[in-house]
């Protein structure tokens, strides 16, 4: 479990080094997304293994894999984090257009994405946002709705250690993006590298592993966001 | 075709015996961003040595000619010139900021009593024309001394300006801009050796440039996939060979280095040469693919080797071995157990640049703690220096460094923990012709001479 830990640690500060590298001066750079997002693949992909030995000394069937290119690419195009049914009729972002953009979303895709047949239909477009969420002000970009069901989850876990959540969200060129990530973050936060260590072992059981997985689909959906 | 320069043959087994020279720059202990070295280059006689910082700007220090009622002095280098080269711009189409920091600065060869040299931000190029104004012309017929025009009724008489000597000026005018040619950062620049062309090196394409024309480039590599979904390496570097115009070699984030050669197709996207080292499977990690990834990329002097940097060593390739390098010097192999940490705090994604020395014997790189590293490779000896202020005493010598592995400490080592992980040693430049070597430490550029020299 020490591998799992250490991993989705990992994971977690590679979103968050991701985020980051978004604010700084001279944008994103490609080399630096690249490299973030390869230790993000190989940190799941330990994850996953150590993840996959757990169930198997616990349950007999892992998780199946679904086939998820087809609507991955769709979802891509949409430059927003996708849910199994992709976005379908969503016009592409503006920021579509731009390399920017595009050279982001790149080096993550380089990842291949888990298994996510059990997503819950998170689609973030920005019309959809802004009609479901009437408390979209209040909170400066973090949508209620989805952090309450990340929380839910996490109700077995101690919110450890919290780090704020990231400052106003950049209004700049990819608002969206920074809500998105800014939700992913702050739930992934919650459980991310301030989590208790001295956590009981008998933590690590069904609780864990289930809240796993909306940590990982969240994780997926920030990459793929890129 | 360039012709080798005449070296000083190297004396027997390179025993270096460095002594600090000068220092120059702020000792602040508070470093302002924009004083931070980000690039350092001597020119072709090694005369003249530039830097180029984060704020955009360029200093260039002259080599005082050696004088006789002056011998201490022994060829110090003093400031010549400096300049505004690139200021913050701002990409409106994609709301980015472009950093005005430089990147890269190369000479070209001087051809007449003026210097040439290319500098360069992400996305913009420069040329830059350094020229010397001793004389001032006087007695102009139509205006006065202080420039205010004469009135013409006043003119009586034609007269014939004269040159007089005036204090020297050194005036820095940038005379080509090459600029809207990349879509991704600019990493690398090269002057060709037929003087006349040079390349410049983004992410993932590569434009060949005339020094006269800036209107157009040419774009001889593209790495950029259809799907950027399957993007899975960027250039790193790249740079031409010293002696053959057709040929040029680039590395990229996976470890592997490129040769090309522009007479076999227009597009170099088919390589002529592929140089890469087999992994060792026991030493993979989370980090593995990181650390791999080339960060500099140096041609000899001679043409027959090239050097490539990665995060832990400096490796020598025989340009005629394609599947390992001929050499591999350790820089701090004992940075690999704490890779993890160097993650965090963004230190295993510095890029440190290598160079050789005049004769190709030596090689330099810089690590952290204001160290950096020498390896001779004749005698296989290493060394560990330190650039410190106080290792300032003119014409000190340095002492050589330890880093404590493990197990007991002792005197003069330091351990691993507390190296200053913020002092770090990326850009260094070696005289081409003697034994001077320029190393710049954050915000302060420190030379250093060979004692014998």
């Amino acid at each position: 479990m020490e591998v799992q830990k250490e991993a989705q640690r990992i994971m977690t500060l590679s979103v968050w080094k991701m985020y980051h590298s978004r604010m700084q001066r001279g944008g994103l750079r490609l080399h630096r997304s690249l490299q973030l997002s390869l230790v993000m693949r190989s940190a799941r992909e330990l994850y996953l293994a150590a993840k996959v030995e757990a169930l198997e000394l616990e349950a007999p069937s892992p998780p199946a894999p679904c086939p998820q290119d087809p609507r991955l690419h769709q979802a891509r195009e949409a430059e927003v984090p996708a849910a199994c049914p992709p976005p379908d009729g969503e016009p592409p972002e503006p920021m579509d257009a731009q390399e920017a953009a595009e050279e982001a979303a790149a080096p993550p895709r380089a990842a291949e994405l888990p298994a996510r047949c059990s997503l819950r239909p998170a689609r973030v477009g920005r019309k959809r946002r802004s009609s479901s969420n009437p408390s979209d002000g209040v909170d400066a970009g973090l949508a209620p709705s989805k952090k309450a069901r990340l929380e839910e989850q996490e109700a077995s876990a101690e919110p450890p250690g919290r780090l704020p959540p990231a400052s106003a969200p950049a209004e700049g060129a990819f608002p969206n993006l920074a809500r998105v990530l800014q939700r992913s973050f702050s739930g992934l936060l919650s459980r991310g590298p301030a989590a208790a260590p001295t956590a009981p072992p008998a933590r690590d059981a069904t609780p864990a592993c289930r809240a796993a997985d909306p940590v990982l689909r969240v994780l997926v959906r920030t990459v793929v966001a890129f | 075709m360039a012709r080798s320069r005449r070296r000083r043959l190297p004396r027997g087994g390179n025993d270096f015996q460095w002594c600090f020279s000068q220092v120059k720059g702020a000792v602040d202990e508070d470093v302002a961003e924009a004083d931070i070295i980000s690039t350092v280059e001597f020119n072709y006689s090694g005369d003249l040595l530039a830097t180029g910082d984060k704020g955009g700007r360029v200093v260039i220090f002259q080599r005082e000619q050696e004088n006789k009622s002056r011998p201490h002095s022994r060829g110090e280098y003093n400031v010549y010139s400096t300049f505004q080269s690139h200021e913050p711009e701002f990409d409106y189409l994609k709301s980015l900021e472009i950093e005005e920091k430089i990147n890269k600065i190369r000479w070209l060869p001087q051809q007449n009593a003026a210097h040439f040299l290319l500098s360069t931000n992400d996305k913009t190029i420069k040329l830059w024309k350094i020229s010397e104004r001793d004389k001032r012309a006087e007695g102009y017929n139509l205006k006065d001394e202080d420039g205010r025009l004469r009135d013409p009724f006043r003119i009586t008489a034609l007269r014939v300006p004269i040159l007089k000597p005036m204090d020297l000026m050194v005036e820095a005018s940038p005379r080509r801009i090459f600029a809207n040619a990349h879509t991704y950062h600019i990493n690398s620049i090269s002057v060709n050796s037929d003087h006349e062309t040079y390349l410049s090196a983004d992410d993932l394409r590569i434009n060949l440039w005339h020094l006269e024309i800036t209107d157009r480039s040419f774009n001889i590599v593209d790495i950029k996939p259809a799907n950027m979904e399957e993007l899975t390496e960027v250039i790193t570097a790249a740079e031409f060979h010293p002696h053959q115009c057709n040929v040029f070699v680039y590395s990229s984030s996976k470890g592997t280095i490129r040769l090309c050669d522009m007479r076999s197709s227009a597009l170099c996207d088919r390589h002529s040469k592929f140089f890469e080292e087999p992994e060792d499977p026991s030493s993979r990690s989370f980090f593995s693919e990181i650390i791999s990834s080339i960060s500099d990329v140096k041609f000899s002097h001679s043409g027959r080797y090239m050097m490539t940097r990665d995060y832990l060593s400096v490796k020598v390739w025989d340009l005629n071995m394609e599947n390992r390098p001929v050499e591999t010097h350790q820089v701090h192999e004992y940075l690999r157990s704490k890779l993890c940490s160097l993650y965090e705090n963004d230190c295993i994604f510095d890029k440190f640049e290598c160079c050789w020395n005049g004769s190709d014997s030596a090689i330099m790189t810089g690590s952290y703690n204001n160290f950096f590293r020498m390896f001779d490779r004749n005698t296989r000896r290493d060394v560990t220096l330190e650039a410190s202020r106080e290792n300032s005493k003119p014409r000190a010598s340095l002492k050589p460094r330890k880093v404590c592995t493990g197990g007991k400490r002792k005197k003069d080592e330091i351990s691993v923990d507390s190296l200053d992980f913020n002092k770090k040693i990326l850009h260094t430049a070696w005289h081409p012709m003697e034994n001077i070597i320029a190393v710049a430490a954050t915000n302060n550029l420190y030379i250093f001479q060979d004692k014998i020299n």
